[in-house]
């Protein structure tokens, strides 16, 4: 009792499940309201552009290992595993393109 | 899960049920689990040619004549009779049925050889989407030729290689390309690496790698020669500067050029006596000096890594020479160097083996891998990159996508159980890399793309057949073709050879297989090592 959504008479357990719901009204059509977030922390970057990578992901990893190699190394030893290898942050290919110094 | 094996059974299935994400291709090539080449015609009467292989999209089929001489091109048809009996399934075939005319008919007869010359019977190459075949000539081998004009000492010279590019529709030929006393490694089509339409064809005497289009216009145009230079432009720059500094140094001879890039000796000596490396050498050993130099920090200890790592091996460096390559996409190669000496033995093994990653448009190498565990460049990260992405070695394009389909270990479980058995069953890891890494770069278009040879559909014995197109030891023993899943039956064997099996166990005999890439058809072809007649047996699905 108290629900106005008897939409076809369908059987539900409780009949006060479905009270609160407001069925759509089809003599005034209205757009689902757009969620917006109240937060800017998933923001993409204004200047972002998507595109896919040039290069499969066997060359990504030779250019990834040749940047290491080159890039000056830390004291530590590194182990070169290459388990490790993937977890690490993704160097920036675009040096690839530099002329060698 | 338990699937129907009845074929009947899985084409009402098909009707009704959409197959997995990604999996349509894999659940089409079912099928030919019950479509199979499960009867053989021995001994066919067929032309004395020696049959090379199956174009990828099943179209034609090439061979040459005996002489070497000739190219014929077969278009695959089918057996067709009639029967008026009530059980036909059951009656023998006709005596037509023996004849290789039922199963193919002659397209053309192309001479491609002059007088002196011998077509490479092992060399074909065919780009699928503009059916253009390409094809190579030589004259006779010359082993102990001079190294003039470059050329490197110890690698021998074949007078004049040809190659053609025919078309395969009605065998025009396109276009052809001459290198002239140059030595081109065309046995199993090592020497050259087809991507597409881009062609990289290996002058082992020269040093270079010449990079060729294939237009649709089917006209072979140059791109670039790597080698000695990197850039197109740079020979001319080189060139130019050369002369400048001829006519700077004649008008003011008291004025001694410092710091000069092009010529470290006086300017009367040739440009071959430069001691300066240039091209592509350099570019890997400056990379090799890079990486030993970035590996330490404190300058002492740079020098005496340098000294030690680089320094004491130098001359091993320069002498290293191109022997393979590959794209691994358009603008990277694959480059493997090595010794003179391993370049033209037939048996590499022995001979250590080294790879670089090169970007042609960038002219830099981007890796560097060496058997000796020295640096961090070591071979066994090469061979884990080949164990976790070996599908990108077989570089797919975009006009061949059944390479996506041919088993290997990354795409295929059972593959990638035979390697790991045979990883755990190694004595020594770095013998097992060697071997391994033998097979890199890989030979271009060498692996029948046939559902046969699909690892996840049939279990077969790969010393016997397999997808790559090499002879193999002849044994009297049919070879059999088990389904992988349940219910494990045998499907079909495949036997080269007469029917009766040979009685004279002392010739030695090999076998070849070709296979149709899409028909349930293929032929074996037997041979002695003599001159003897081949015997070529049909199997197909009767």
């Amino acid at each position: 009792m108290g629900s106005s959504w008897d939409v076809g008479n369908w059987p539900s357990f409780d009949p006060h499940n479905f009270s609160q719901l407001r069925p759509n009204d089809p003599s005034a059509p209205s757009t689902p309201i757009t969620y917006h977030p109240t937060h800017e922390r998933t923001l993409p970057p204004p200047d972002q552009v998507i595109s896919s990578e040039a290069k499969n992901i066997l060359l990504r990893q030779f250019y990834q290992r040749g940047d290491e190699k080159l890039r000056p190394k830390r004291a530590a030893p590194e182990n070169l595993s290459p388990e490790q290898e993937c977890k690490h942050p993704r160097a920036s290919f675009a040096s690839s393109s530099e002329p060698p110094k | 899960m338990f699937r129907r094996h009845n074929i009947t059974a899985r084409i009402f299935e098909r009707q009704i049920h959409t197959p997995a994400p990604g999996t349509s291709i894999h659940r089409a090539r079912r099928f030919y689990e019950n479509i199979v080449p499960a009867s053989t015609i021995y001994e066919v009467e067929c032309p004395d040619n020696s049959f090379r292989k199956f174009t990828e999209d099943g179209k034609y089929l090439i061979s040459f004549s005996r002489n070497h001489q000739d190219l014929i091109v077969y278009r695959p048809t089918w057996l067709s009779f009639s029967c008026k009996q009530e059980d036909c399934d059951n009656q023998p075939l006709p005596p037509k049925a023996k004849k290789f005319e039922s199963f193919f008919t002659q397209l053309y007869s192309v001479p491609l050889a002059s007088a002196n010359e011998l077509i490479c019977k092992d060399f074909f190459l065919y780009a699928e989407t503009n059916q253009f075949g390409l094809f190579a000539t030589s004259t006779a081998q010359i082993y102990d030729a001079p190294a003039t004009g470059g050329a490197i000492q110890g690698v021998p010279s074949i007078e004049k290689i040809t190659f053609h590019l025919l078309r395969l529709e009605d065998g025009v030929v396109l276009d052809e390309r001459v290198f002239r006393n140059d030595y081109i490694n065309l046995a199993h089509s090592m020497g050259v690496f087809l991507f597409d339409d881009l062609l990289a064809i290996v002058s082992l005497r020269y040093q270079r790698i010449h990079i060729l289009q294939i237009r649709d216009s089917g006209s072979l145009v140059d791109l670039r020669a790597i080698g000695e230079f990197c850039r197109e432009d740079d020979e001319l720059f080189l060139n130019s500067s050369a002369q400048a500094l001829s006519s700077v140094d004649k008008r003011a001879p008291h004025h001694t050029p410092v710091n000069n890039a092009v010529n470290g000796s006086p300017l009367e000596q040739p440009a071959q006596e430069n001691p300066f490396l240039s091209g592509i050498k350099q570019r890997l050993l400056s990379f090799i000096v890079r990486g030993i130099q970035n590996e330490e920090k404190d300058e002492t200890m740079r020098i005496q890594s340098l000294k030690k790592k680089f320094y004491f091996h130098f001359q091993d460096y320069v002498d290293l020479i191109i022997w393979k390559v590959q794209f691994l996409d358009r603008h990277h190669l694959l480059i493997k160097f090595g010794s003179v000496d391993g370049a033209v033995s037939r048996n590499a093994d022995n001979h250590p083996a080294f790879f670089a990653v090169y970007n042609m448009e960038s002219t830099e190498i981007i890796a560097f891998y060496q058997p000796f565990n020295i640096l961090q460049m070591s071979s066994d990260e090469l061979y884990l990159l080949f164990e976790q992405y070996c599908d990108h070695f077989h570089v797919p394009s975009k006009s061949s996508p059944y390479m996506n389909f041919i088993s290997s270990h990354s795409n295929n479980i059972h593959a990638l159980e035979q390697l790991r058995s045979s990883k755990n069953k190694a004595t020594s890891f770095p013998l097992f890399i060697k071997k391994v890494l033998v097979s890199l770069p890989f030979n271009c278009q060498s692996q029948s793309p046939s559902p046969y040879f699909d690892q996840s559909l049939f279990r077969f014995d790969e010393k016997l057949i397999s997808a790559a197109d090499r002879h193999r030891q002849s044994t009297d023993h049919p070879i059999k073709f088990i389904l992988r899943r349940p219910p494990h039956t045998l499907k079909f064997k495949i036997k080269p050879g007469p029917e009766a099996g040979i009685t004279d166990c002392r010739t030695k005999r090999i076998s070849s297989f070709l296979f149709h890439p899409i028909l349930p058809l293929a032929l074996s072809v037997q041979q002695t090592l003599f001159l003897q007649p081949a015997v070529v047996n049909i199997h197909f699905r009767r």
